[in-house]
């Protein structure tokens, strides 16, 4: 045994000491080629990986540095104590990419979803391969507070079948939403549509307390056009500047310079984001021919990024009107420690608002506000594993205090990650979260139970209309 | 130059993969083409003015209607060429009908 493991450290130990950019050029280039692609398509992915994350790291020092002083001061003049930079999404995925460990539940998802496709417990091709990494950052984040690699395996299926579930689940109303034909092949496994079962019981109880709000929903698209310019990410970025200046009492000039600091940053972070998704695509893409191959050109839908539906205007309605109130919340919120910036636009939160609720605005910036705080929660508590992940890459400028740290507001999978917390821990061996965490998996998954009936019997329904119009 | 503004949620990835195809297959078809990629919530009536082609990845409800043409680019991200031929044929007769062929 121990010769085993000697060997493997000989042949990995050096890798790893190169660093993680180094290290991910090397690992995704052979990874491409296992799945067949072509070795200049497969390095050209592996270089692309490791300049997002070279840069990714770069911009957060930038961010961090700029901020550090104000945010102290901050804290000194409000006591208000939100000590964690929100960065947004696209750092957080390079990080999670960053990690070898997100391969390898690339590689555990991929083989788990062809087997429910053979055994017909799905009929749903996952060619999402990119936003992977919102479950493996469950794993990551399990293994951060103690599960072994085998228990978060079993973690990361569990959340990666229901989500597979939850994709044939949500199929017809997306062809509602979308006023497609069922010939459509479009839905999606995205982690943010795992939130679904906790927006239906307050869908539910909106049905019984509030029904006559719905009498009050406005045009969301006329109050995008509104908003225009003065919601992009540029923008917000000035927003926070202005805030975090004024309150930290730092000089025009300061806030001239925090504003547009913050304003680029949220540009750039955007744009490295798109380096590192066409990092992967030849991956994607060899994985989605591997696949099809195994199905035989079997018909089935197709698994996408959630952003098929970003068409629907109530999805940015809601996001635009719920960002200040997140900032409201972010401010009295006990047990907070995030102050909304890269995430502010809650891309992670509204989708699945419009599928539950199909639309009705005032119920999805109702519910929405109610569960914004399991998301700045679940944000606070992912902080120390981000920030000690960004510090391995190198992220972390030097001169900045201990207690900084970093996170995203509005990521998705918040309950996911309370998981991953209690499994982490009860894997240490404390009884006390072993029998937290049995109760929370159990609660997860028999609201789960009660989700899919709720939406099978909202495809009956939709399977009734379509025959009757056929009769017709 | 026919240009074209695809666009998805965040305007990163599902937009990127349609500028990309789109700017691939229609070099290859033998027409200069530029696509953008930027977020939905981002698009004004301004910006698309300066555009020849919308592709969005499915209906896309702007507020207001675009003042150039539309074609749905969403079976580009199934990753299966026969589903993406006929986008690319649309496409390509917008070009056609746009006059910069």
């Amino acid at each position: 045994m121990s010769g085993i493991i000697d060997f493997a450290n000989a042949i990995f130990k050096p890798l790893i000491d190169l660093g993680a950019a180094p290290m991910m050029l090397i690992v995704l280039t052979i990874i491409a080629l296992i799945f067949r692609v072509k070795f200049s398509k497969a390095l050209e992915g592996g270089i692309k990986l490791a300049i997002a994350l070279t840069a990714i790291s770069a911009v957060i020092g930038l961010l961090t540095t700029a901020f550090q002083d104000a945010l102290n001061a901050f804290v000194k003049s409000t006591g208000i104590q939100l000590s964690v930079t929100d960065l947004g999404w696209a750092p957080l995925a390079t990080i999670t990419w960053g990690s070898p460990y997100t391969l390898f539940f690339l590689l555990v998802m991929v083989i788990v979803n062809i087997v429910m496709i053979v055994l017909n417990k799905t009929n749903t091709l996952d060619v999402d391969i990119f936003d992977i990494w919102h479950l493996a950052f469950v794993g990551l984040l399990a293994m951060f507070f103690g599960a072994n690699l085998l228990i978060t395996t079993i973690l990361v299926i569990f959340i990666g079948v229901l989500k597979i579930i939850n994709s044939d689940l949500m199929k017809p109303t997306f062809n509602d939403l979308l006023h497609a034909p069922a010939s459509n092949p479009m839905t999606t496994t995205h982690m943010n549509y795992m939130m679904n079962p906790i927006i239906m019981v307050f869908d539910k109880l909106f049905d019984v307390i509030f029904p006559w709000l719905d009498k009050f929903d406005f045009d969301a698209a006329a109050l995008n056009k509104k908003i225009g310019f003065w919601g992009s990410k540029f923008a917000i970025g000035i927003y926070l500047g202005i805030f975090i200046g004024l309150l930290s009492h730092q000089g025009v000039k300061e806030i001239f310079t925090l504003s547009f600091t913050a304003a680029f940053c949220l540009e750039l972070f955007s744009l490295i984001g798109s380096w590192f998704i066409a990092a992967v695509e030849p991956l994607s893409q060899g994985i989605t021919d591997f696949a099809n191959k195994k199905l035989k050109g079997r018909t089935m839908n197709v698994g996408l990024d959630w952003p098929f539906i970003a068409g629907r205007a109530e999805i940015w309605a809601a996001a635009n009107v719920l960002a200040p109130i997140m900032l409201l919340e972010a401010l009295v919120l006990p047990g907070n420690k995030i102050l909304p910036l890269g995430g502010i636009i809650a891309m992670g939160v509204t989708p699945a608002l419009l599928v539950v609720t199909r639309g009705k605005i005032i119920r999805m910036i109702v519910i929405g506000a109610i569960e914004l705080p399991l998301f700045l929660w679940a944000g606070t508590l992912s902080a120390p594993m981000v920030t000690e992940t960004a510090k391995k890459l190198g992220a972390f400028p030097k001169g900045l205090a201990s207690g900084t740290m970093i996170s995203h507001s509005t990521m998705e999978g918040p309950v996911e990650k309370f998981l991953a917390y209690l499994v982490g821990n009860a894997s240490t061996g404390q009884i006390k979260f072993v029998l937290y965490a049995a109760l929370a998996l159990i609660a997860y998954l028999l609201i789960f139970i009660w989700y899919a009936k709720q939406m099978k019997k909202r495809n009956k329904v939709y399977a009734d209309e379509a025959a009757a119009k056929a009769a017709k | 130059m026919f240009k074209i503004l695809a666009a998805c949620g965040a305007g990163v990835n599902s937009s990127h993969q349609i500028k990309d195809a789109l700017e691939t297959e229609m070099s290859n078809r033998g027409y200069d083409v530029q696509a953008d990629a930027v977020m939905v919530k981002d698009i004004t009536e301004d910006m698309l003015k300066d555009y020849d082609l919308f592709t969005p990845i499915a209906a896309t409800d702007l507020g207001f209607t675009p003042s150039c043409p539309v074609v749905d680019a969403g079976p580009i991200l199934y990753r299966m060429p026969a589903m993406a031929k006929p986008v690319y044929d649309q496409v390509e007769q917008a070009i056609k009908d746009s006059g910069k062929a």
